[in-house]
This record gives structure tokens, sequence and C-alpha cells, in this order.
């Protein structure tokens, strides 16, 4: 009776097994041909200095006439172009995540009460996240202009002439591209706080209340530990989009001026389109490893809780 | 220890009033229960008085002072919610030395007093543990503790032991009398449990749809309850109910073939006065009711069938239907042996002075024979 | 009290402020978009805050070539944003039948292994880091500049957020009912057909209008991978840039207009799970 029983077990987990392959298979096929493969090919570019120019007459899976083991990536580690170009991208990312996440959560803590028209203004505030970003870049180019808007409103808010060439001095580009991400995407730190505010246990602060804890006591030993999650998440998200930052910089500065602007996706599609095929793959690679190792560690929280349900 | 007085509280949601002109005078050291129906106004009432929630109109005194524009953290009360409301994120010990650290208290005095709160509840084993992984009994004291260890003057328990287990709850129902006498703290205690309210409270409030419906020790709600709610409410299993209709002088029994319960002659002149209108319900407890074996042609005894027989070790209940069809059910308690068989037919045996008349259209208490 | 008020006023007009603030831009691009050419900048002197003769030149600049502009680009918008509409549909229904069917697997039977997890990897990486070896492939296929060749790469750089959310949704619906049909007799597959798909319509269609908004909005892969054909909107608004008359902002406020609808009339329609969807699923309200 019992040998049958865990036969029957057995097929079914065959089954299901079989199944389950049955589902992810079509996904998997496309990213195996569309990611995987791409990524290779991209590791043997890596080893040559093939391009479309010095490689004329070549197709590229004849690079390996082209070989020159890892000199590629000796050069790249030590170029001060594709060096800088992180450095500023991780700039970038450190400034603008935390900023959006600040001011999101003072919105979102102030989304907690009624108040009049409060649909309105919810969706007034979510709607630069709607904007199509490479639009945005656009806006912001138009906003910043020695002549425009901003100069503008800074002149008859601080009773002086101010005609600031934003778009073209080295740090104010900088914060001009910075602000352009913090407009366009604080709104989904707020929306993801504001859920995170609002699934708090009430019960936990009322209980604080009547312990004495005046606002800020609450904030911090009650409300705080319980948004750890909610802010974790926010945080990786938000940091695992940042890097890619290339839309609204290239159609503000493209880069510009100079490098001033350039971050890692700008410095790669410059070289793009200068046709230096193999010295991208080799960057490429660089990135990816470096982004592989930097996900295991940040999505553990994800995974986390993945497990646990 | 404060003593409390509750002057004409009024809360109203939108269209909903929660709670209707409510007067409490809570003395010093008391533990009050306040008891009714879920919705009856008990939670907003609590809410109330520690200062969470402002009252649309009247006023809050604690030892004369009035408190309505006192903020939550200052008025000096602890608070058990129902579901506990502990900091998920800090142990048990820092739970407790919450409301100390609110209070600037030293390290040392924080210590101490956690110590000594943890011995009475037994709960030194689970003082480092995570607030998550303790088990719900250990939950439930440390919220007490975390209330307990600021010497608050008044406690606010809202339903502290529905959620635990059984056992649990009768041990920790005499551990919490045991405890507020020796603090002789001011407790008022929400529940809908009335034999928790029964056996804890020095004085019960009834409360049903916001208002209060009396405010009595509980052997004056037990014997002389001012209305058919709180008759009903008060004893498990719960009152017998008989209509009936006042005749010159004697009780007809509409459940009963229109027998006739005879009234004895000193109460006859005093039931005369009081009784405003002839319908009336008559009440007899079933721990007041006996049942005897039936005896052919006595016709002026109640008889009634037995539908069914519930036998808890201790005592038996029995359930009867008297023969006219009102579906009226009788409850009667019997002793442990009692195993009468179903459609037997039983005669209904009480004491006059067991019974209770009650007008039944104001639905008020008018005589205890 | 009185401070109370105080605080409520305070911080309501702190309200107002943010919410201009993030109006703002939106404004200037909508007003820019009806301003005849000589409002649209101030050179010296005084700026336009609305147009003070709105007019639909900017519109008609753009879906009809106008010679006053001589402007160098042989196209009109119209063709821009027909290949955003099929390309970015294309891509949502390829996204949509690989993410529902590999969503389902994961969430009924675990399978795939590291599949979820390999996709949130996928997003982290920046499309110019990994386009390369596409780009060399599609050109080897002759693949670049067409509407499959982008669509393809569409469907799969939005599979991470098809999946995930879709797995969400099937994770909302108890498997007792997939259970259920199997005993009634259905295959796995039929159950997962006639039984669970019928009953997260709305999360597929949620997730199908999330992911057209992240095609529409998207700029790097079109800008690399097409170009005169079959460029999309942003590629073109980009293009419109190199003209010979100054920046056209005017025409470019006009088309950003109208390709900002999609986004903002999908985003309304879908608020509710807006934040399911930016959080692959990890915050569900």
């Amino acid at each position: 009776m019992s040998n049958q029983d865990s036969q029957i077990t057995h097929t079914k987990q065959l089954d299901k097994g079989r199944l389950g392959l049955f589902f992810t298979l079509p996904a998997q096929t496309a990213l195996l041909f569309i990611v995987v493969f791409p990524l290779l090919a991209s590791l043997y570019l890596s080893f040559t200095t093939w391009s479309p120019m010095t490689g004329r007459g070549t197709l590229w899976y004849q690079a390996y006439q082209f070989w020159a083991w890892f000199s590629n990536y000796w050069n790249i580690i030590t170029d001060s172009a594709f060096l800088l170009s992180l450095v500023r991208t991780v700039i970038i990312v450190v400034v603008v995540v935390p900023v959006e996440l600040l001011i999101g959560l003072g919105l979102a803590f102030l989304f907690l009460e009624k108040f009049p028209l409060k649909k309105l203004f919810h969706s007034v505030i979510l709607m630069p996240m709607m904007i199509v970003p490479a639009v945005a870049g656009f806006i912001f180019y138009m906003l910043f202009q020695s002549a425009g808007p901003v100069n503008a409103i800074l002149s008859k808010i601080l009773f002086v002439e101010i005609t600031t060439p934003w778009l073209t001095g080295s740090v104010t580009a900088m914060i001009c591209v910075m602000l352009a991400d913090i407009w366009q995407w604080t709104p989904l730190m707020f929306l993801i706080l504001l859920s995170g505010l609002m699934a708090l246990p009430e019960d936990q602060l009322n209980a604080a209340r009547i312990l004495g804890a005046n606002w800020w006591q609450r904030f911090r030993m009650v409300t705080l530990p319980l948004l750890k999650p909610v802010i974790v998440i926010a945080l990786i998200l938000r940091g695992m989009e940042a890097i890619k930052i290339f839309d609204a910089i290239w159609l503000m500065t493209k880069g510009g001026p100079g490098t001033a602007t350039e971050t890692i996706s700008v410095y790669l599609t410059k070289e793009l389109r200068y046709l230096h095929w193999s010295w991208v793959a080799t960057a490429g690679v660089i990135v990816v490893i470096l982004i592989s190792f930097a996900s295991i560690h940040a999505l553990k929280p994800i995974k986390e809780q993945e497990e646990q349900t | 220890m404060a003593n409390i007085l509750l002057d004409n509280l009024v809360k109203t949601f939108g269209k909903q009033t929660a709670v209707k002109n409510l007067c409490l005078d809570i003395k010093d050291g008391e533990f009050v229960a306040v008891l009714g129906p879920s919705g009856c106004g008990k939670t907003t009432t609590m809410n109330m008085i520690s200062g969470l929630l402002q009252p649309d109109s009247g006023k809050i005194y604690f030892d004369g002072k009035e408190m309505n524009n006192v903020p939550v953290g200052k008025r000096g009360v602890g608070f058990v919610f129902q579901n506990y409301a502990i900091f998920t994120y800090m142990t048990a010990f820092e739970n407790i030395a919450f409301g100390l650290k609110i209070k600037k208290l030293s390290e040392g005095d924080i210590n101490k007093r956690i110590n000594e709160v943890a011995a009475l509840l037994q709960l030194e084993k689970a003082l480092h543990m995570k607030a998550s992984r303790l088990s719900i009994n250990d939950m439930q004291k440390v919220a007490l503790a975390r209330s307990m260890v600021t010497e608050p003057k008044i406690f606010l328990l809202d339903e502290p032991l529905s959620n635990l287990d059984a056992t649990l709850r009768n041990v920790m129902r005499a551990e919490l009398k045991n405890i507020q006498k020796e603090l002789r703290q001011t407790a008022i205690y929400v529940t809908h449990d009335q034999i928790e309210a029964m056996s804890l409270a020095d004085r019960i409030a009834v409360m049903n749809f916001a208002v209060l419906q009396q405010f009595d020790t509980p052997l004056k709600v037990y014997n002389r309850p001012k209305n058919l709610f709180v008759a009903g409410f008060i004893g498990s299993p719960t009152i017998n109910l008989l209509d009936a209709v006042y005749d010159s002088g004697d009780f007809i029994l509409a459940d009963f073939q229109n027998k006739k319960q005879v009234v004895s002659e000193k109460n006859r002149a005093r039931i005369h006065d009081l009784l405003k209108q002839e319908k009336v319900v008559l009440g007899v407890r079933p721990e007041h009711l006996k049942l005897s074996d039936s005896v052919e042609g006595n016709g002026n005894e109640l008889t009634a069938r037995v539908v069914s027989i519930e036998p808890l070790g201790s005592k038996t209940v029995v359930y009867l239907k008297s023969d006219s069809d009102t579906g009226n059910v009788i409850k009667a308690i019997m002793g442990s042996d009692y195993r009468p068989k179903v459609d037997q037919v039983k005669t209904l045996n009480f004491r006059e002075k067991d019974l209770y008349l009650f007008d039944k259209i104001s639905t008020e208490l008018v005589f205890r024979f | 009290m009185k401070s109370n008020m105080i605080k409520k006023i305070l911080k309501y007009v702190l309200i107002i402020f943010v919410a201009a603030l993030f109006f703002f831009p939106i404004y200037w691009m909508a007003t820019m978009a009806f301003k005849p050419f000589p409002e649209w900048t101030a050179a010296g002197e005084k700026l336009y805050w609305f147009p003070e003769q709105p007019t639909l030149d900017n519109f008609r600049e753009i879906f009809v070539r106008r010679t006053d502009f001589k402007t160098d680009i042989s196209s009109t918008a119209t063709g821009p944003i027909i290949n955003s509409l099929i390309i970015s549909s294309l891509g949502t229904l390829m996204a949509m039948v690989l993410g529902i069917m590999a969503g389902y697997g994961i969430s009924r039977y675990k399978a795939g292994g590291q599949l979820p997890f390999f996709l949130l990897q996928l997003r982290m990486f920046p499309p110019a880091a990994v386009l390369i070896p596409v780009m060399i492939m599609w050109a080897f296929l002759r693949m670049v500049d067409t509407w499959y060749g982008l669509a393809i790469i569409y469907g799969v750089v939005t599979l991470p957020f098809s999946t995930w959310l879709m797995k969400t949704f099937f994770d909302d619906i108890p498997s007792e009912l997939d259970e259920a049909a199997i005993v009634d007799g259905c295959s796995s597959f039929g159950a997962f057909l006639k039984v669970v798909l019928p009953l997260t319509k709305g999360g597929i269609a949620s997730t199908a209008l999330f992911v057209f908004i992240l095609n529409w909005s998207d700029f790097l892969i079109a800008f690399i991978l097409t170009d005169r054909k079959w460029g999309t909107i942003p590629v073109y608004i980009n293009k419109l840039q190199s003209a010979t008359v100054g920046q056209l902002y005017g025409p470019k406020a006009a088309l950003g207009l109208l390709a900002a609808i999609p986004p903002i009339v999908f985003g309304i329609m879908i608020q509710k799970y807006l934040v399911r969807g930016l959080t692959f699923g990890a915050i569900k309200k």
C-alpha cells in the first residue's frame, strides 16, 4: 500500500516539475537568446580590439583575428574617462536617492491627515513620474536656460538679476541633472512610503502616546523601526534604477559641459557612437561584474521577504 | 490612585452616537468593569478617558481636576490594549522600559522597577526575547508590565484577556485582581464577558447602544437589574423571561396556556401600586428553577417538555419548551446526576421570592418579590 | 487649540508649495506647446508665463512639415507616433505572454530556480553596457531600425516587471481553485487557462498598461537600435533638437505634451497598482 502511495506522489512531483518548466520555458528561452548569449558574445569581443572600423571587411565572430587578451581590461581600468564616469554615477546616486527618500517621507507624513482637495493634490504629485523621462529632460533644459523661468523666478525672489547659465557650468549642470531626477522620482518614494505609513499599526503608536512619547520620540522609537523594511526596499529599487540614469541627461546636457555630467550610461553611449565596440564590450563586462556583486548584496532583503511567504 | 468623574460625556462619529450622556462616578482604588455587547460604546469611553479621543461634549475629572485639555501622555493613565500593541522591534525588556525612558528615569531605577514587575508577573525568562518571538501569554504580560511599571494613577484595560486560552485566562483574572488590590490603583476594565465582570469588579457599568444601563455592584446587578437588558445580559445561562398579563392581582402566563401565577397576599398591594400597565414580563433565573416529575391532573402547575440536555460536569443545564407554540426556551440548572430524557414533561418549581417583575413596555424592573 | 490651527494651515501651505513645484515643469511644457515662435525665448526681454497669442502652429509643425522653420529632418511626427504605438504594444504583448506564463510557473510551482532573481538583476544592468552584442546580433540579422527588432528587446527588458507583477496576482488567487479544477477533470494547463487566468483579468490589464508605459517612455534602447525608419517619439524629440534654427521649443513641447497623454491616462487608471508594479510586488497596498 505505502509503495503505491509513494509512487503516486513521486509522479505527481515529477509532473509538477515538468509543468513548472513548461510555464517558465518561454521566458527562459527568450532570456537565453537575448541576454545570456549576447553577454557571452560581449565577453568574446572584450578580448579583442575589433570594431566596425578596425575590422572593416570582417564579421564580428571573426574578431579573434584581433585578439588582444586582457589589454582592453587593463586599459579601461586605468582610463580616467571611464573611471570618472563611474564616480559621477555614484555621486549622483548617493545624492539623489536619499533626497528623494526624505522629501517623499515628509510628503507622505503630510498626506496622512485629511485636508481639502486631497485627491487632487495626490494626482498632481504623481504626475512627474508619468512624464516620459526624455521629455522631462527637455523640459528642464527649457527651464534652466539663462533667460528661462528658473532664473526669472529666482530674480523675483532674491531681488537680484540672476542670469546663471545653468547648463554650461560643470557644477551647476550636475545640480540641474540631479534636480531633474529628484523631480521625476520623488513621487515614487512618496507613494511607497505613504503605503508603508498607512499600514503602520495604529495601536502601537497610541500605546506610545499614552506612555508619554512626543512626536519625535514616537517617530524615532516606533515608526522608523516599523518603516525600515519599506525604506530599504524603496532605497534598493530606486538605487537600482538611478545607476542607469541617462534619458534626461542626454536631452539636457549630452554629458556636458565637456564631461561634467557624463555618467556611465552616457559614457558608454558616446563610445558606442564612436564605434569603439570592443572597448564598450569590455566596459560592459566590467560593469556587469560589478553590478552582479552589488546586486547579490542589495537583493538580499527582497529575497528574504519572498522566502518568508 | 485617583477617583474619576465622567460628566455627561457625548461622542458621535458622523451620524452614529457612540456614547450618549455618560455619567460615571468611580471611587479611588475601585475596580470597575465596563460591560456590554460589541458596539455599545465601551471602547470609545476608554479612549476618551485616556485622551486618545476628545469628547464632543461633557467633562472628565481625575481627583477633581478637569482633564479634557490635558494631552494624552500627561494624564497619568496606563492602558492595556486588546491586541497588546507590543512594539515589534524591541525586546520585552525594552518594551517595558519604554515609558520609564520617556520619563527619564535613571538606568538603575529602570532596572529595579522592571525586575520587580517581571518577578510579579513571572516574566524573568522572557525579558530579553524579541517581541515577535514571545508567546501570546507572555505578550499579554509584557503589555501589562509596560503600563504597570510607570505607576499610573489609573489603569485602563481593554478586554486584555480575550486573546488568551481559557486556562490562562482564569489564572490571569485572579492575578489581575490581586495586583490591582495590592497597588490600590483605580482600574477600568472593558469586557463583553459578564463572568469576567462579575468575578473581577467592585462595581459594574453595564452599557448598551451608547447608553449606561446600570452602575452597581455585581450582586445588585444580578439581584436588581434595572431593566430587561441588564437582567438578560448578566447570568449564564441567561434568565428565563416569561410574558404575562396582570389580571386582578395575579399574572396570566401566555406561554403556559394561560395558567395563573398567583401572587402572595403580602405583595399584592405593592404590585398594584407600582404597576403602570398590565403587560409584564416575569423573570426567573435558571439556577432558581427546579424540575420535578409531572403529576397528572395537577391543573395549576407549570409544565414543559425537555428539548435538550447539557451535562457540564458540575451541573446539568436542561432546556425545555412549554407546550404553547411561542418557541420560548426555558432553561433550568439541576445537579450533575440529573439525566432526564428528551420529550419528558417536567414540572417547573420556583419560589415566589426568586421572581423578577418587569414592565413589558418600559422594560424596567418594577418589583423584586 | 490655536497652535493646532496654525500648524494645520502651515502644513497645507507646504503641500500647495510642493504641488506647485511638481506641477510647474508640466505647466511650462503645456503652455510652451501653444506659444508662437516669438514667445519661445525671452531673448533678454519678458518671459511669457502664459501664451499671449495661443496658437496651434507647433502642432501643425510637427504633423505637417512647414518650410518656415527650416528644420532639417525629413519626417513629420506622425511616423514616430505610430512607431511608438506599434512597438510599445508589441513589446508589451511579448512581455505579457512570457511573463504571465513564467509568473504562473513561479507562483504555483516555484519553477525557474533563480529565474525571478535573475530577472531582478537584469534590471540593474545599464542597457548601454549590454546592448552592444544585441546591436551586433541585430545588425547581423538585419534587425536594426525595425519594429520587430526593438519590440523584442522591449519584451525582454520589461519581462522582470511582467513576471513579478503577474506572480503576485497569481499568488492572490488560492491554489485550491486550481486543484479543484484539476479534480474536476481539467489538465493543469486547462486549469490555468480556464480557471485562474480569467480571475486575474484585472491584474493582467493593469500589468499590461504598466509595461506599456515603460516601453512608451524608453529612450536609450530605441536610440541605439532605431533611427530614421522606426524611431520612436523620444528618439524623434531628441533629433528635433539638432535643428539649424536654435532649439525648437514649441514643436518639441507640443509633441512632448501629446506623448505625455498615454502614460498619464494609463497611470491614473492603474493608480491602485502603481506601488505594486514599481516595487516588483514587494509592497502591496
